[in-house]
């Protein structure tokens, strides 16, 4: 595993290691959120990416019900969509995992491109 | 209006949404809008048995998820900010968002993950400076102890209109 061991903190500093996922990166998505959103504390990356870890898993694991309830070995996109319908929680990314079956959401969020 | 050249219907051209300057969105390049999809599919393999395959659509659709997520969680703490008129969104901010959004499980292994960060981010001065010394003295993160003692745990009670255990961390279904 990845945890830090008794000297890893003394050894690197216990800063570049640990989080895997990109802190710059995370950063930009909060920015992109809202306009109201000007300023973010150090701190706030380091939370969101342990938070995105966690909701992955959440995600990944309750998906993979699915899969297997499909009698299926590999994760399909719609695994993921009915794993998101089935859960509260998962409320707020209903529009997306529908409307995505169109596979056009990546390019843009755009109602139409004309 | 665009006229003549660089109509919106050359469908090459549109790329990367080039000149769509009026929604906030269009401007984006995808790789600012999605967390690298390389880091995302190694966390999702931690989630699965060893013979669990992921096709690359799901993997795909969970990185659209977790930036809906950050901005979802982030959009609530920033209308708690607006309201308290703070103009910066820290952590606990982010903390009490994912509560108030029925991510209260998370908040735990979290203030956890932030207290180790904090020791390991003291560096040099974690040695001789191991007690409270510490605490107003080199700190790297200008805001002081968040998460840990700070108006989090005592002051407010999240979770209060949301089930507990409605939805803790998925047990595999007993396949075997």
């Amino acid at each position: 595993m990845r945890q830090p061991g008794a000297y890893s903190k003394l050894v690197s500093g216990g800063k570049s290691g640990p989080h895997s996922l990109p802190l710059a990166r995370i950063k930009k998505i909060m920015k992109n959120s809202s306009d109201e959103v000007k300023m973010i504390s150090g701190e706030a990356p380091i939370v969101f990416s342990k938070a995105c870890e966690l909701f992955i898993e959440e995600l990944t694991k309750r998906a993979w019900i699915m899969t297997l309830q499909a009698k299926r070995r590999t994760m399909q996109k719609e695994d993921v969509a009915s794993a998101v319908i089935d859960t509260d929680i998962f409320d707020f990314l209903v529009n997306l995992v529908s409307h995505d079956s169109a596979n056009t959401v990546r390019e843009s969020d755009q109602p139409q491109e004309s | 209006m665009a006229d003549g050249q660089g109509a919106p219907g050359s469908p090459a051209a549109g790329s990367h949404d080039s000149g769509g300057d009026q929604s906030p969105r269009s401007g984006v390049r995808e790789q600012d809008r999605f967390l690298p999809i390389a880091n995302i599919s190694r966390i999702m393999k931690k989630a699965l048995p060893a013979n669990g395959k992921i096709a690359k659509d799901a993997k795909e659709t969970v990185q659209e998820c977790v930036s809906e997520f950050i901005s979802f969680i982030t959009s609530e703490a920033s209308d708690k900010c607006q309201r308290e008129k703070r103009k910066t969104i820290n952590g606990d901010d982010l903390l009490w968002a994912m509560a108030t959004l029925g991510f209260e499980d998370y908040i735990d292994p979290l203030k956890a993950y932030v207290t180790r960060y904090r020791e390991g981010d003291t560096k040099g001065s974690a040695k001789g400076a191991d007690g409270p010394a510490r605490k107003d003295g080199v700190q790297p993160n200008p805001i002081p102890q968040l998460v840990l003692q700070g108006s989090f745990s005592q002051g407010m009670n999240y979770g209060n209109s949301q089930p507990q255990a409605q939805h803790m961390m998925v047990q595999m279904p007993s396949m075997d």
